[in-house]
C-alpha cells in the first residue's frame, strides 16, 4: 500500500517552509500520497508575494550564509517541485476570509477548502505531521 | 573504478532532498532492469538513498566514495513484481554451488547480473556478461564447458540458460536463487582511490 503523508502547515517563517517542503518533497520523491493543509501564518509559504521573501526568525539572520553555502532551494523552487511530485496544496478558506484573501493572491495550482477537506484527506494517512 | 550504468544523475553540490528528488525524476526515464548512478556531495544521502529504495521499492546496489563525492547504485525494479517461472530444468541450490567450490572440479560461473551488482558482490571466480549483452558476446563462451548461471533471484540466469541452451550449450545449470541469499564468500571490486597515479600508456 502506499504511504499517505498529510501535512498541517501553521506557521509562516523562511524556517517554517523549509520544514515543510524538505518533507512534502522527499515523501513524494519516495513515491507517497502528499496533501498540505495551509492555515493562519502557514498560508504565507504559498503567497505569490510573500512566499518569495519569507523572514528568518529574530535573531537567525546569520543562517542565511549557511543556506547559501549548502545551496539549498529557494522556496519558490521547492514548492514547484513539490507540484510537479504531485504534492496537493490545500488553502484554508476560513483563514482567507479572515484575512481578505483571494485564491489569485496565491500561487498557482492550489486548491482552497475548509478544515473537512483536509480531514478528508488526512482520514487514511500513515502520516500526519503539523509544522 | 568506473561502472558500467544506463543513467547518471549529477547532484553534487546540492542539499537535501535534491539528490532523492533528481533520482526519482531520472527514474522515470529508465526502464525496468536498468542501473542509475547517483552522484551526490550530501552526506545525508548515504542514509536517504537507501531509505529512499527501500520505500520505493527499488534496488540498491551500493555506494563508494572518491574523496567528497558520493556515488551511489540504485537498479530499478520490475513494475509489478511479476516474476517469470522458472523454466530450466537443470538447476541447483545455492548450497550446493558453494559445496562445488570447495571441491578440485573444474567449472566456470557465469554472472548474469548487471555491471555495478556484480562489482558490489559475486561469488568469487564468477565471470561477468549482464544478460542484455549475452546473445553478441555469447561467442567468448565455450559451449563444451560446465557452466553454473546466476544472478540475484533466479529468473535472469534462467532466461540465460535457456539461451544458451538453444545455442547448442551442454552443460548449463541454472542457480536458485542466487545472489540475494548467497551465504557463500562474497568477492567485491576494490574501488581505487581518484588521485592513484595512472602509467603513462596505461589503462
Amino acid at each position: 500500500m502506499a504511504t499517505k503523508v498529510a501535512i498541517i502547515a501553521a506557521n509562516g517563517g523562511l524556517f517554517d517552509a523549509y520544514k515543510v517542503f524538505n518533507i512534502a518533497t522527499a515523501a513524494a520523491a519516495s513515491d507517497a500520497e502528499v496533501g498540505i493543509f495551509f492555515t493562519f501564518e502557514g498560508l504565507n509559504l504559498i503567497h505569490k508575494q510573500a512566499h518569495q521573501q519569507l523572514p528568518m526568525p529574530a535573531g537567525a539572520e546569520h543562517f542565511a550564509e549557511g543556506f547559501q553555502k549548502a545551496n539549498v532551494p529557494s522556496i519558490p523552487e521547492l514548492v514547484s517541485m513539490a507540484q510537479e511530485l504531485g504534492v496537493k496544496i490545500i488553502a484554508c478558506q476560513m483563514t482567507m476570509d479572515v484575512m481578505n484573501l483571494k485564491e489569485e493572491d496565491f500561487i498557482d495550482g492550489i486548491e482552497v477548502g475548509g478544515a473537512a477537506t483536509f480531514i478528508d484527506f488526512a482520514k487514511d494517512a500513515n502520516i500526519s505531521l503539523s509544522f | 573504478m568506473d561502472i558500467k550504468v544506463d543513467h547518471v544523475v549529477d547532484a553534487k553540490g546540492l542539499a537535501c532532498p535534491m539528490p532523492i528528488v533528481r533520482t526519482r525524476k531520472a527514474m522515470n526515464d529508465l526502464n525496468a532492469g536498468q542501473v542509475l548512478e547517483l552522484q551526490a556531495t550530501d552526506k545525508g544521502s548515504v542514509a536517504d538513498i537507501q531509505a529512499w529504495a527501500k520505500s520505493t521499492g527499488h534496488q540498491f546496489l551500493g555506494t563508494q566514495q572518491e574523496n567528497d563525492v558520493y556515488r551511489h547504485y540504485v537498479r530499478k525494479s520490475e513494475p509489478d513484481e511479476v516474476k517469470e517461472e522458472i523454466t530450466f530444468p537443470h538447476s541447483v541450490r545455492n548450497e550446493e554451488l558453494e559445496g562445488l567450490l570447495e571441491s578440485s572440479r573444474e567449472f566456470h560461473i557465469l554472472d548474469v547480473r548487471e555491471p555495478a551488482e556484480y562489482a558490489f558482490g559475486r561469488v568469487r571466480g564468477s565471470r561477468n556478461i549482464p544478460l542484455g549483452e549475452l546473445p553478441q558476446r555469447i561467442g567468448e563462451l565455450n559451449p563444451e564447458d560446465e557452466m553454473y548461471i546466476i544472478c540475484r533471484t533466479g529468473n535472469r540466469s534462467n532466461m540465460a540458460a535457456n539461451l544458451l541452451t538453444e545455442k547448442g550449450f551442454k552443460n548449463i545449470i541454472n542457480v536458485v536463487p542466487g545472489m540475494s541469499e548467497w551465504t557463500g564468500i562474497v568477492e567485491r571490486d576494490e574501488f581505487e582511490l581518484k588521485n592513484k597515479i595512472k602509467p603513462i600508456g596505461g589503462k
